[in-house]
Order: C-alpha cells, then sequence, then structure tokens
C-alpha cells in the first residue's frame, strides 16, 4: 500500500500537542523512566498542581471591567476589557486586546491649600475653536477677559481645601497586539505592538522578545526591548515650564521616546518553587513635564503670590530588580514578589507583596493579597517654591514624585465554570500615605495639609473561558 | 477486560526470535508483546518484565471491572467527588480536551450503552425509548471535574477504553528507550503498536492488518519505520437486523450507533495514543470517515464494504 504525506489538519495537530503534554504531565519523559522491572512512579516538571491548564489549540476569552473609585470625590474610571488568545495548533500565539477607559473627576492641580479661596486661570480651549463646558464639570466657568475677548476658564478651590481641577475627564482607547511563536522546543520569539489615543494624548507601542529553555526546561532566559512614543496635545497647548498660569494659548505639542530592556531568568528550583528574576533598564527622552500642572510660589507666610506651571528634566534613566517566587504550599499556590527601582531623578522605591490561592469547595477558590510600597521623592519634588529663593530649573508638586508609602490589601474570588472558564471578583483597597505637614513650611501653610496622594477602592469583575 | 484474564504478576514467557527477543504475556484482556532486536538475553528478559509490569500496572490501577481502581472507585462513588492522583488526573484532563476537540464524539462516559448494546452478531436491537433512558447518564460535561476531583452523577461511570491500552503501548515503548536507548523496539499490545525506530539494520518492521471477517488472512502488510499504529473496525462486533448492519461504533451524542463506518481503518501516528484516537474518531464520522481523514492529513488504511453491491474496497491516504 502507498502512503501519501499531507500537511496535517487542526485537530490532528492539536491532538499532537495535547498527547505531547500528557506525556510531560504524567512523567513519561526518556530520561525520567526506571530502568528496573519497578512499578513506574509518576513524576512531573510541573511546580503547581493548581498551575492552570495549558490551553493548546484552544482560543480564550478574557473580559472584565474595573471600576476605580478614588476617595474624596476625585478620579473615578470604568475600564472595559476584552482579551482573545489564539493558540494555534502550532504552538504560535496571538492575543488582541482591546480596552477603553472613561475617567472623570477632579485631580489635584499642584498648587498648595490656602486660608481663603484660590482662583485658578486656564484656556479654555485651543484658539478657533468652539468650546463647551457644562455646569456638572465641577463649577468651573467660562470668562471673557474684558478689552481682550480672550475666553479663559477659572476655577476656585474653597479655603484650606487641596486645589484640585474638576473638569477632568477623558476617554482612552486602546489595541495591543501580541504574537508569540515556537522557533523550537526551546526557543520562542513574541513582538507586539499597541496604540492608544486620548483626547489630548496618543501613545504606540512596539516590543521585541526572546526567551530560551535550557537545562530540560528548567531554566528559561529571556530577553525583551520595548519601545514607546508618546505625543502630548494639551487641549490648549504645551505650557513653557515655569511661566506663570495663564488663560493665553501655549506652545504645540510634545513627544517623548522611551527605550526599556530587560533580562530575565526563571528557574525550576524544586517541583513546588519557581523563581523569576528580572533586570529592567530603561531610558525616556523628550518632554515628560506634566501640562496641566502647577506649583504654587508662595510668601514667607505661606500665601500663594502665582502659579507656575511645572517643570520636569526631559531625560530619565530607570532601573529595577525583579524577584516572583511561585511557591505551592499544601494546595494553596503562593505568590511572592519584590522590587527594587531606582532612577535618574532621585526616586528610589521598594514593593513587596504576596497572595495565596486557596481552593475552597466546588471549584470556588480565595487569592488574599497584600503589598507594601515606599520611595523616596525626587530631587526636584517641592510642595511649593519660595518667592525669596530662586526658581530652580526643574520643579513639580506632583505627589507620585513626592516620598510617600502606600499599602494594598485585596481578594479575589473565583468561581471554576466547566472545564475552562471562570469568573471571578476582585477588590481592592489602596492607601498613600505621605508627609502632610513637611518641616519648615512658612507661615500658615504648616497648618495645611500638604500632602496630596489618593486613597482609592477598586473593583474588577471578570469571566474567562476558552474554546477549540 | 474480563476478570478471568487479570494476572497480576509478570508471567510472561520470552522467546528467540530472529535477530533479537519476543516477550509475550497477557494484559488488558489481550495478547501483548515487546519485540527487542539485540542479543543481551538478560537485557530482553529484565525488559520483557519492565514493559510486563508495567502493562499489569495499568491495568490494575484503570481497570473499570476492579473495585479498588481508580475507575473502580470513581464509578462507585455515587455521584460523591473523588480526589485522584496526578496520573489519572493528566489522563481526565486528556479526556476533557479530547471530548472539547471531538465535539463530544468521544466521551468517556459512554461505557453505560454497553448496558443495551451488546455487539454478539444476534438481532436484539434495544428500542429508542431504552437508549433515551440511557442518555442522561452519558456526557462528560455533565461531571464535575476540577482541582483533581471528579465527581460523577449517581448512576453515571467512566472508563478509559479507547485511552488505557494505547496509553499503555505509548509508555512502555517510552520506558523501553530509556532503559535500553540503542535497542530497536516494538510494543504490541492487543494489536496496537509502536516502535522505537527502524529494526537494526536500518529496514522497517512489517505489521499484517487482520482481516476484517477474522480467521487467519489478512486484509494486507504495512511497513513502519517509527511511530505507532492502531485499527478500529468491527470485525465480528455488528448486529443485523432488517438486512441493517449495526456496527460498534456507538455516537455518544445519540445512544446509537454510527451509521456506514468503515469496516476498518488503520491510522499511523507519532504516538499511540494519537493514532487510536485518529482510528476511533474516524470510525465515528461514519460515512465521512475518509472525508475527516482526509481532512486531517492523516496516513491511513480502511476498508469499507458497499452495502447496495457488496463490494469489498481497500483504500489508502
Amino acid at each position: 500500500m502507498q502512503l501519501r504525506s499531507r500537511g496535517r489538519g487542526r485537530l490532528c495537530r492539536t491532538l499532537g500537542l495535547l498527547t505531547a503534554n500528557l506525556f510531560v504531565v504524567t512523567g513519561v519523559q526518556a530520561q525520567q523512566a526506571p530502568s528496573g522491572s519497578n512499578e513506574a512512579t509518576p513524576s512531573t516538571e510541573l511546580v503547581s498542581d493548581e498551575a492552570p491548564q495549558s490551553d493548546l489549540g484552544m482560543t480564550r476569552i478574557d473580559t472584565s471591567v474595573l471600576f476605580y473609585q478614588e476617595d474624596g470625590g476625585r478620579v473615578r474610571t470604568i475600564e472595559p476589557v476584552a482579551l482573545a488568545t489564539l493558540n494555534a495548533d502550532n504552538g504560535d500565539i496571538l492575543t488582541v486586546k482591546l480596552t477603553s477607559d472613561t475617567l472623570t473627576g477632579a485631580t489635584p492641580n499642584g498648587a498648595t491649600p490656602w486660608t481663603s479661596t484660590q482662583t485658578f486661570t486656564t484656556p479654555a480651549h485651543a484658539p478657533g475653536t468652539q468650546s463647551v463646558v457644562t455646569g456638572s464639570s465641577g463649577g468651573s466657568k467660562l470668562v471673557t477677559i474684558p478689552g481682550v475677548g480672550t475666553i479663559v476658564r477659572q476655577y476656585s478651590t474653597a479655603p484650606n481645601q487641596l486645589p484640585v481641577d474638576a473638569g477632568f475627564r477623558d476617554q482612552r482607547e486602546a489595541i495591543d497586539l501580541g504574537y508569540s511563536s515556537q522557533l523550537n522546543a526551546d526557543t520562542s520569539l513574541s513582538g507586539g505592538l499597541g496604540g492608544s489615543v486620548e483626547r489630548d494624548y496618543t501613545s504606540l507601542t512596539g516590543s521585541l522578545g526572546g526567551a530560551r529553555d535550557f537545562n530540560h526546561k528548567n531554566t528559561t532566559l529571556s530577553a525583551s526591548f520595548n519601545f514607546e512614543y508618546d505625543l502630548s496635545r494639551p487641549y490648549f497647548g504645551t505650557p513653557t515650564p515655569l511661566t506663570v498660569m495663564s488663560g493665553d494659548p501655549k506652545g504645540p505639542s510634545a513627544s517623548k521616546r522611551v527605550y526599556n530592556v530587560v533580562l530575565g531568568v526563571t528557574q525550576v528550583m524544586t517541583r513546588r518553587w519557581l523563581l523569576e528574576l528580572n533586570y529592567s533598564y530603561g531610558s525616556t527622552q523628550g518632554y515628560q513635564t506634566d501640562p496641566y500642572l502647577i506649583i504654587s510660589v508662595v510668601d514667607p507666610t505661606g500665601a500663594p503670590l502665582e502659579y507656575l506651571y511645572e517643570s520636569r528634566p526631559n531625560t530619565r534613566t530607570r532601573e529595577s530588580v525583579y524577584m516572583d517566587n511561585r511557591i505551592a504550599v499544601g494546595p494553596t499556590f503562593a505568590d511572592l514578589t519584590a522590587r527594587y527601582y531606582w532612577d535618574s531623578w532621585g526616586i528610589k522605591s521598594v514593593t513587596v507583596g504576596a497572595s495565596d490561592r486557596i481552593p475552597l469547595i466546588g471549584g470556588l477558590y480565595v487569592e488574599p493579597e497584600g503589598r507594601y510600597y515606599d520611595q523616596t521623592a525626587a530631587s526636584f519634588f517641592h510642595n511649593y517654591l519660595l518667592s525669596t529663593q530662586p526658581i530652580p530649573t526643574y520643579a513639580s508638586s506632583d505627589s507620585r514624585l513626592s516620598k510617600f508609602s502606600a499599602v494594598t490589601a485585596g481578594a479575589r474570588i473565583g468561581l471554576k465554570v466547566g472545564s475552562t472558564g471562570e469568573l471571578y471578583l476582585e477588590g481592592e483597597r489602596y492607601i498613600q500615605t505621605g508627609v502632610n505637614h513637611p518641616a519648615g513650611a512658612p507661615g500658615a501653610l504648616a497648618m495645611e495639609n500638604l500632602f496630596s496622594g489618593v486613597s482609592a477602592t477598586s473593583f474588577v469583575l471578570g469571566y474567562t473561558f476558552a474554546f477549540y | 477486560m474480563r476478570r478471568a484474564s487479570v494476572s497480576m504478576t509478570a508471567t510472561g514467557v520470552l522467546s528467540r526470535i530472529e535477530g533479537g527477543y519476543l516477550h509475550s504475556f497477557r494484559a488488558m484482556a489481550s495478547p501483548c508483546e515487546l519485540r527487542v532486536l539485540c542479543d543481551d538475553e538478560a537485557l530482553s528478559a529484565r525488559l520483557g518484565r519492565m514493559v510486563e509490569n508495567e502493562a499489569l500496572r495499568i491495568e490494575r490501577k484503570f481497570s473499570r471491572y476492579r473495585d479498588d481502581s481508580v475507575i473502580g472507585r470513581i464509578n462507585k462513588a455515587g455521584g460523591a467527588a473523588v480526589e485522584v492522583d496526578e496520573e489519572t488526573a493528566g489522563l481526565l484532563d486528556y479526556a476533557d480536551r479530547i471530548y472539547a476537540l471531538s465535539g463530544g464524539r468521544f466521551d468517556i462516559t459512554s461505557g453505560v450503552l454497553r448496558r443495551l448494546w451488546r455487539f454478539d452478531g444476534s438481532d436484539r436491537i434495544p428500542s429508542a425509548a431504552e437508549v433515551r433512558s440511557l442518555l442522561p447518564l452519558i456526557g462528560w460535561r455533565k461531571v464535575v471535574w476540577r482541582d483533581r476531583r471528579l465527581a460523577l452523577r449517581a448512576g453515571m461511570e467512566i472508563d478509559f477504553g479507547g485511552l488505557g491500552k494505547e496509553y499503555a503501548v505509548d509508555r512502555c515503548l517510552l520506558m523501553v528507550q530509556a532503559a535500553a536507548p540503542a535497542t530497536p523496539a516494538l510494543v504490541n499490545f492487543g494489536g496496537d503498536l509502536r516502535v522505537s525506530g527502524p529494526r537494526a539494520d536500518g529496514s522497517r518492521w512489517r505489521v499484517a492488518i487482520e482481516s476484517v471477517d477474522g480467521g487467519q488472512t489478512y486484509e494486507g502488510w504495512l511497513e513502519i519505520a517509527s511511530g505507532a499504529l492502531t485499527t478500529s473496525g468491527d470485525a465480528r462486533r455488528f448486529l443485523l437486523k432488517d438486512g441493517i448492519r449495526y456496527s460498534h461504533i456507538l455516537d455518544p451524542r445519540t445512544g446509537w450507533p454510527v451509521r456506514d463506518p468503515p469496516r476498518s481503518v488503520t491510522v499511523a501516528a507519532a504516538t499511540c495514543l494519537e493514532a487510536g484516537l485518529l482510528s476511533s474518531l474516524a470510525m465515528m464520522h461514519g460515512r465521512d470517515a475518509e472525508a475527516f481523514l482526509a481532512r486531517e492529513g492523516v496516513k491511513a488504511w480502511w476498508v469499507r464494504d458497499d452495502a447496495a453491491t457488496g463490494a469489498v474496497t481497500k483504500n489508502a491516504s
């Protein structure tokens, strides 16, 4: 009889992958088989029995919605995400992720609180375009400057309150595409492209990476390169740093480029312990100032004299080392992470985190998690500038550049549905603690709370499933 | 897998064959053999015992006739969840995925249909009502399988028919390869077979395909240098009523025999599990078996009766 070989069909190829996987799971790799007549003892390279099943040949859909609310009526985000992962029969993986964000609420504008009402003036819109500001956008109003005809927007902050711009609203749409290909049994290559668009911000990303297994797949070395191009298009133009806040139209759009390299090693330490170590180096060139943030210039009594647009360096290098331990402890599955970060702006930070997935009855599991974060301030962070001192080249009062620590506590509850599905709900509480009353604050500023960091509550509701 | 044939210690016989040794024994209700091509009698005997012990281990562990097997414990649990070991979990995950991949045609819960369908060549066809009454007990999606715990509905049963013997062949061949990498070997459990590679002189192994009508004649010879061969067929296992031949290939989705399957399908694949599943799935496609094999690009040989003309066609893809 004659043999004719053809390309193998989808079912056939998937079956081949499933079968190869079975012999990994049940432990009949050739080198592990017993040489005598003893009963074979199944063994495995899998680190945990709780590890998710492989999705060989399947398409996985993951949909979720994030609800995020900052305390004090500040930023609120609703973010639906749809992720499709297509696992091709030859081991290639295509991912398509669609994200849509809606952000509303108030954000601190960078000014210090003061004992009397403060009024802030900002351009209403780009010249020559219509602008509509509704009454619900936070009490701001359109004002025509007499004799000039320029329309500006003004908003006020009550005495002893943190100045916030309540007119904050944005919509972001993002798409991310990823492709990874198994070159041979030990080597994979991956690449990605992404883009996101907001009314005043556009971001494009690209990445390339490779990973190689050694030592019977007990060791994996990986390297990746990421590139990002961001275009900032503030609706009133880009202000010149350290000029006085005003309703005048500003300069053109500004951009920045980010390059990032990540080197990693993943090591199977024991059957129940997987260790991952990463080193990351990144360099950012270009406009990194927040065009909407200002900083107060105060006199020796602490009273604001004027508000300057903030200023940040055009270059920043960041480095970090990261460690992730995934450990099966009895029936539970723990994840312990630690990260140390430092950058050329003078920020050093430490993050430690832990979570533990605990199976309950009936396909239910609960996964409590906790995280602690602590950072030092950037060298050019100032809560305010003193009118009696020269203005520095760089100055920002952004709380994200200040010294603070943060605690996150949360839990995830999941319910397995069928053999590939899962319904999950995550809740998280995030609390920042900073320096509320920095030493040396002049006059009545010493009585004001100068830390503008956030505390927030978030929920994620998601459903994931896979099919052939 | 009749209980009478179950023996639990290595009692196989080693004999000299051309170029090597043959270890024969019985397990899983089938004649089983290991052929190794080498002159080392002690090594051959040791490999033979290893294979026999492994086959018996798998039979003991997964036999549906034993209450103390994993399968027995699951089937006797009366609907309660049973926690299983890693190897069983791997096989159940595998069965779970094949169930999805095959659109429900491969279903390890379908064994209860044997209560109704006895393919003894008679004309005893169950009634539609009888078949319908069994359907609530069939369907892998009705079980709860997660966290290494399997719970069947009361009255449901599972078995590893279509998996167990093929899995045993693959495991045994891999163990022989690990223990004696340079020794060409062939593992054959009741016609499901796999070879380690070419014979010592580089030639292929010759394998006969059994006649669909039984007896000592052969449909033909195949030669393989690597991988596995299995054959699915209905030789001697069918029902005949009113001129309609009911094959023993039951569709778990309907509870009825598949219409117009080939008399036999032989498939070559890398592993015995793949070959076995592909040959059974081809049969399950009935009159579309050949189209299925062609679509999947499977190396296969089949024999089909033309019901109208009585002609027998043999073909290969």
